[in-house]
């Protein structure tokens, strides 16, 4: 039996991401979708995992819209569904989200978002809370992982009281982190789908599902959130710690809450500040947050990213001035905290320390200059391309063909793992100078490719994932080819979504929940569109670089080359050595003129590393993954492969 | 306020480089405490783990409560590194002179020492850092006796065999046992046993 | 880290590569010679360009060392190679001047002009001076290359001149350090001046065995890049693939291409236009660096005649040895050449010297800087003060 099955009252180790799975089964879930991204993708794993025994349909749709989508009708039947997606990909669903409030929703509909502060595993720390106010809809912050599993539990029902979409957002340190859970009952029955139509058009739990009449609905639709407002005020997942007259109130959400309360107690404040935690953040209940105000003259709101929180407190308190002398906020606008990157018990801390004027102990003198002696010492680690990555050979290809054509080609960058070639540039041998969101390479390139008439005479190349292909790509190259836009567009087909963790995507012949499903073909839709397109595997450097050169001297027209190479750390390919390889130190030339450390100081496998004494190169057999690549780009042939012996 | 001393929570470092197993041994002495009535709070920064990076799981040993997912500086109580550079890396922001350190011998260089740019500390030097920088510490060859074994990637498990002879963590190798039993397919847990007997033998 | 050192350490010294590029490379100076080229994973040739592949910092580097665009001692070199008293201002060292042919009929018809460089390839192959040559070859993009032959029987097929560069130089880089070997190589007059300095200039690495035996020198007023060329092609409707050969027939003032159906005139006006721009700057047109250098007989009244012959300069031992091998063994007819040949010869060669010199000058905007080119060089020093007189 899984972990995520165990019974009721048992206590279980739960990632915040599978809390959260757990309280959507409790709730009796139906229908779970989502698009993988971290911190976001255990959520949808782990339900696909038990998809057959909880009769669940789980599905990785093709991007956060369609995910949303896909949920949106479940709950229109009247099943309890849920759509998971990282804080990016509610802009991506936005569209939608937004005409999806309008007509309101039937069976509880949860939009789960999993956001990064400080952006650990992301290009940007878009912070969704935001969407909740402009699109009016509650929002539920868990703080501990118990309150993961039972917010989310909690949020169906919430949704299906008012008839509208609950969002409910984690962060990095929450869906990422692990804690004890108490298990609840799973239920025993479930519904039946059915979609009624025939309603007043009023009517969203029998009437058609459309945003019209619009003002009329918007009214409704307004009313139903004070309502929550009336229900926030009494909610178990808002409470309050602390002194009845604390000197200081901390008003906080989410990790922070633990941040918060580890701060108080490293600096032993019990007894001078006190905490609300907020567990409904939006609509705020202003009752609530008016008897906490009076506490005290001082307030601070800890929250990450944007002031969302801070923001809205102080609009109620403007609201309350007549009744509550206008209290101090300190937060992220008078700098207390700061205003990007994640927090923690330590930045915590130091605001406490700074509003109060109390000391943090430090540690002995001594003690903390060794310790920055010893820091001295510690080189960085750059994130790179794994050991056997076919990334690395596809960009060494890549950066050749552009520096051979030589008219200062660029390549437009996207989202996968393959965004190492912008974030390290050394890891892209310099050849990926934009990076933004999924999909948006190709409509960059569409667009350079346009400036010819401006004189604009440099190769625009672009390059996406194989999962990317299918989210976002498709319009903008379509519009690349309507619109003649001279680009390559290179497919970086590695059978899976790396980065996330190896979920299964259009591209493949599996589903989520482990079914055979039919795999839709990049290079047919490509050709269908009118691309010219090739194929080749990245590991064949010779083959690959001739395709790249002839496309880039092919001009006018949209050339597409597909270059097809697992992953190493597939699950067919991990551990897995196809050659072994060694140099051969007689003929490693190592960095003398005619090689000067091409392996190690460019191509950069971390893999082949460089002994310093003897001044040759070494294959680290522990790392490698035995791709073979490095063999054929050594000029000596030093770089020995052999089949390995399985 | 959930009340309770700071002192009655153990908190342990695990830290590495991607792809050393770092999750799967944090989870797995997680398992094992939680078992054991323990309230384990662990936060991991594993987004970027595939690619080589550094990698580290705070786990917080309560007896009674959820704490924050990361450990406040100077706030370790154990270090266990996979790999040295990293144990150096998390002790200088991590430790306090009552922490213990137990670090694998093998060094995994960072790019940018082996394309030449940076260097990286010698074993001399590591040595010296940990001894000023620690209460005690270990240093074993984990991944020789895993690849002795016939897998590098054993060498976390390698590490757990030792960390659990220190006595510095309530564990032993029946909660072991019962924890891979959980966790792991029937035909890996022999070898990961011998491991983790292995990492034993390592502490006299 | 920096995107201006690539990521990679910066050194106090500016890498060769760096002066390779900011000295010639980014000077337009580059002959696309090859001998750069296949020394390292660095330096490669695409089409006409030499391209750096990745950023190397070392110093002394060989490809800075052998560039025949980088300053060096030619007092020197010349003093290594040849009998100094030889050298002639005009057109380097001199040993004997004759008209010659090959005597083969058919080899004289799938040839340049008189087929004597295909011809003393294969003698220097029959009688064991080299075991290998390097000849001019097109690839499947239809670009030139160095070819490697090992086979007398195959030489003929690489024979003809190709007017755009042809990298042998970096096909002979390959062969460094090849102990078996002994290499012969057909070199425009920069390529013989590369491979004379690979064999004179002392660099650290210098350890490697140098398998030349040979350099056939070819005559040479320029070459046309690649781009240019296919345009003007292109602009004349013929593919290059259909290109049998091409030539400059004497006293005409037009390039001549030839396909298996037809021959074009091209004026040599539209010709001029497609010069590489490095080839404006060099002063040698006889290959004075090579053991014996070749070109077209295209003096006297009759034209038609004179175009199954070539005029050859001996300038070494070798080479000398060598043309008495290939008339010993009857492979090659040489005569003397008409009193007033080598005159007409000397004068055309200082006339590119003069004019190289008048670029440079115009180039780098004075007459101390002579960018590859040292004023104390008595042949530079010459020909630059007769410039100046002009002016
Ligand atoms: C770019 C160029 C410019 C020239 N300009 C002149 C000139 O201005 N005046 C003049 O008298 N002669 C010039 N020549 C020389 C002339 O064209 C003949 O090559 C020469 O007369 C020898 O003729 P042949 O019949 O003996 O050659 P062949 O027996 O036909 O042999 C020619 C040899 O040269 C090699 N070769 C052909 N093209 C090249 C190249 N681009 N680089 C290196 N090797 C090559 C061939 O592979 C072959 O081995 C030039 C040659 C070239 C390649
Ligand atoms: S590329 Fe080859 S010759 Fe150069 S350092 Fe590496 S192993 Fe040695
Ligand atoms: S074979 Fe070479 S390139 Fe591939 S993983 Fe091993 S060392 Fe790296
Ligand atoms: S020839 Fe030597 S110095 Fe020049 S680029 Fe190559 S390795 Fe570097
Ligand atoms: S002239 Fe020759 S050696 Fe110099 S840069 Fe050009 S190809 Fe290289």
């Amino acid at each position: 039996m899984t972990k995520l099955l165990s019974p009721a009252r048992s206590k279980v180790l739960f990632l915040g991401n599978e809390a959260i799975a757990r309280g959507a089964l409790e709730a009796g879930v139906a229908v779970a979708t989502g698009y993988p991204g971290t911190p976001s993708s255990e959520v949808i794993e782990s339900l696909a995992h038990v998809a057959s025994e909880r009769n669940l349909y789980v599905e990785w749709s093709v991007n956060e819209k369609v995910a949303l989508e896909v949920a949106a009708a479940a709950s229109f039947t009247g099943l309890r569904s849920m759509a998971v997606m990282k804080q990016n990909g509610v802009n991506v669903a936005s569209d939608f989200l937004l005409h999806l409030t309008a007509s309101g929703t039937r069976g509880g509909l949860v939009l789960v978002s999993c956001e990064d502060p400080g952006a650990l595993s992301s290009v940007n720390e878009g912070e969704s809370r935001y969407f909740a106010r402009m699109l009016e809809m509650p929002l539920l912050e868990p703080s501990d992982f118990q309150e993961a599993k039972d917010l989310t539990k909690w949020a169906f029902e919430l949704s299906e009281q008012i008839g509208n979409v609950v969002m409910l957002r984690s962060v990095t340190r929450m869906s990422h982190a692990s804690g004890n859970v108490i298990c609840g009952k799973l239920p025993v029955k479930s519904r039946k789908a059915h979609f009624e139509y025939d309603g007043s058009v009023m009517d969203s739990s029998r009437g058609p599902m459309i945003s019209t009449p619009v003002v009329a609905k918007h009214l409704l639709h307004q009313q139903k959130l004070k309502a929550v407002e009336a229900l926030f005020e009494k909610s178990p997942f808002n409470r309050y710690f602390g002194a009845a007259k604390p000197e200081l109130l901390m008003i906080t959400s989410s990790a922070c809450f633990l941040y918060a309360e580890e701060a108080i107690e490293m600096l032993g404040l019990q007894k001078r500040v006190g905490i609300l935690k907020l567990g409904t953040t939006w609509p705020l209940p202003p009752k609530l947050l008016e008897k906490h105000l009076r506490k005290t003259k001082k307030i601070l709101i800890v929250e990450e990213v944007m002031p969302f929180l801070e923001e809205n407190v102080k609009i109620l308190a403007a609201g309350l001035a007549n009744r509550i002398a206008i209290n101090t906020f300190h937060g992220k606008y008078d700098e207390t905290l700061p205003s990007a990157g994640e927090l923690n018990p330590d930045i915590v801390a130091a605001a406490l320390c700074h509003i109060l004027k109390v000391k943090r102990k430090t540690l002995p003198a001594n003690y903390l200059s060794d310790s920055q002696k010893a820091a001295a010492l510690i080189p960085a680690r750059e994130q790179t391309f794994c050991a056997g990555c076919p990334h690395r050979a596809s960009f060494w290809n890549i950066h050749n063909a552009i520096a051979l054509d030589g008219r200062k080609g660029f390549v437009c960058g996207d989202i996968g793992c393959y965004s190492m070639a912008a974030l390290s540039p050394a890891t892209g041998y310099h050849t990926m100078p934009t990076l933004h969101s999924m999909g948006s390479g190709t409509g960059l390139a569409s667009g350079f490719a346009k400036l010819a008439q401006f004189g604009l005479d440099q190769p625009i190349l672009t390059v996406c994932g194989d999962s990317t292909f299918y989210h976002a790509v498709i319009p903008a190259l379509i519009n690349a080819q309507h619109n003649r836009a001279d680009i390559t567009f290179i497919v970086l087909d590695n059978a899976g979504t790396a980065m996330t963790g190896f979920q299964p995507h259009p591209g493949l012949a599996i589903s989520a929940m482990k079914e055979a499903v039919p795999a839709v073909d990049i290079a047919a839709i490509c050709s269908a569109i009118g691309a010219k397109v090739a194929l080749s595997d990245p590991f064949d450097l010779e083959t690959t670089r001739k395709i790249l050169t002839s496309f880039l001297a092919d001009k006018g027209l949209l050339k597409v080359l597909i270059l097809r190479q697992a992953c190493a750390l597939s699950p067919e390919k991990k551990g897995k050595k196809i050659f072994d390889v060694k140099v051969n130190e007689l003929l490693c030339l190592g960095d003398a003129c005619g090689c000067n450390r091409l392996c190690t100081r460019v191509f950069r496998c971390p893999a082949l590393t460089w002994d310093r004494t003897t001044k040759k190169a070494v294959v680290d057999e522990v790392i490698c993954a035995g791709c073979g690549v490095c063999a054929s780009i050594c000029p000596q042939k030093a770089i020995v492969k052999t089949e390995a012996s399985l | 306020m959930k009340k309770q001393l700071l002192s009655n929570t153990k908190n342990l470092i695990l830290t590495g480089v991607g792809g050393q197993g770092n999750v799967m041994a944090s989870r797995t002495l997680a398992g094992m405490l939680v078992d054991a009535g323990y309230i384990v709070t662990i936060g991991e920064t594993f987004g970027m783990s595939q690619r080589g990076g550094s990698v580290m799981s705070h786990l917080r040993i309560s007896p009674d409560s959820v704490k924050s997912p990361q450990i406040p500086r100077g706030g370790a109580d154990v270090i266990v590194a996979l790999e040295p550079l990293e144990a150096l890396r998390v002790l200088t922001v991590y430790g306090n002179p009552q922490v213990c350190v137990m670090s694998n011998a093998r060094p995994v260089y960072p790019i940018g020492v082996i394309t030449g740019e940076l260097s990286y500390p010698s074993e001399e030097n590591i040595q010296v850092a940990f001894q000023r920088l620690s209460k005690a510490f270990w240093i074993i060859d984990a991944t020789s006796a895993a690849l002795a074994l016939g897998n590098p990637v054993l060498s976390n498990i390698v590490m757990i065999g030792a960390l659990a002879k220190t006595g510095l963590l309530p564990i032993d190798r029946r909660m072991f046992e019962k924890e891979i039993k959980k966790t792991l397919a029937a035909d890996k847990c022999a070898v990961n046993l011998k491991a983790y007997d292995a990492g034993g033998e390592m502490i006299k | 880290m920096g995107i201006s050192n690539f990521g990679y350490p910066m050194n106090k010294k500016p890498g060769s590569q760096t002066k390779l590029k900011k000295d010639v490379l980014e000077q337009s100076l580059c002959t696309g010679c090859g001998a750069c080229v296949g020394l390292c994973p660095y330096q490669v040739v695409y089409h006409d360009r030499t391209v750096q592949l990745h950023d190397c910092d070392l110093t002394d580097g060989k490809c800075y060392a052998f560039c025949p665009r980088t300053p060096a001692n030619y007092g020197q070199i010349r003093e290594s190679l040849f009998d100094i008293s030889d050298v002639t201002p005009e057109i380097g060292a001199v040993k004997g001047y004759y008209l010659s042919r090959a005597a083969d009929p058919a080899l004289r018809a799938k040839s340049q002009h008189g087929g004597t460089v295909t011809a003393l390839l294969g003698v220097a192959m029959d009688e064991g001076l080299i075991n290998s040559a390097i000849v001019s070859s097109r690839n499947e993009e239809l670009k030139e290359e160095g070819r490697l032959i090992e086979e007398k029987s195959q030489l003929s097929d690489y024979a003809k001149s190709k007017f755009t560069v042809s990298p042998t130089v970096a096909a002979f880089n390959q062969l460094m350090g090849d102990v078996v070997r002994k290499v012969g190589v057909v070199a425009t007059p920069c390529q013989a001046l590369a491979l004379a300095k690979m064999k004179t200039v002392r660099i650290k690495d210098g350890d490697k065995i140098n398998p030349l035996n040979l350099v056939i020198g070819l005559f040479c007023g320029w070459t046309l890049s690649v781009e240019s060329f296919h345009r003007l092609l292109q602009l004349y409707q013929i593919s290059p693939a259909a290109l049998t050969g091409m030539d400059i027939p004497p006293g005409k003032n037009i390039l001549e291409l030839y396909t298996n159906e037809s021959v074009t005139s091209v004026p040599m006006a539209e010709v001029d236009a497609c010069v590489r721009t490095a080839c404006r700057y060099c002063i040698d047109s006889t290959a004075e660096f090579a053991d014996l250098s070749v070109g077209a007989a295209r003096f006297g009244g009759d034209c038609d005649e004179m175009r199954g012959w070539n005029q050859i300069i001996v300038r070494s031992y070798r080479g000398k040895q060598l043309l008495e091998l290939a008339v010993a063994q009857g492979a090659l007819e040489i005569r003397e050449a008409p009193a007033s040949a080598l005159q007409d010869l000397k004068n055309a060669a200082a006339g590119k010297k003069r004019k190289a010199l008048k670029n440079i000058v115009e180039k780098s905007r004075s007459v101390k800087n002579l960018l590859y080119l040292s004023g104390d060089d008595p042949v530079v020093k010459k020909y630059l003060s007769m410039e100046k007189k002009k002016r």
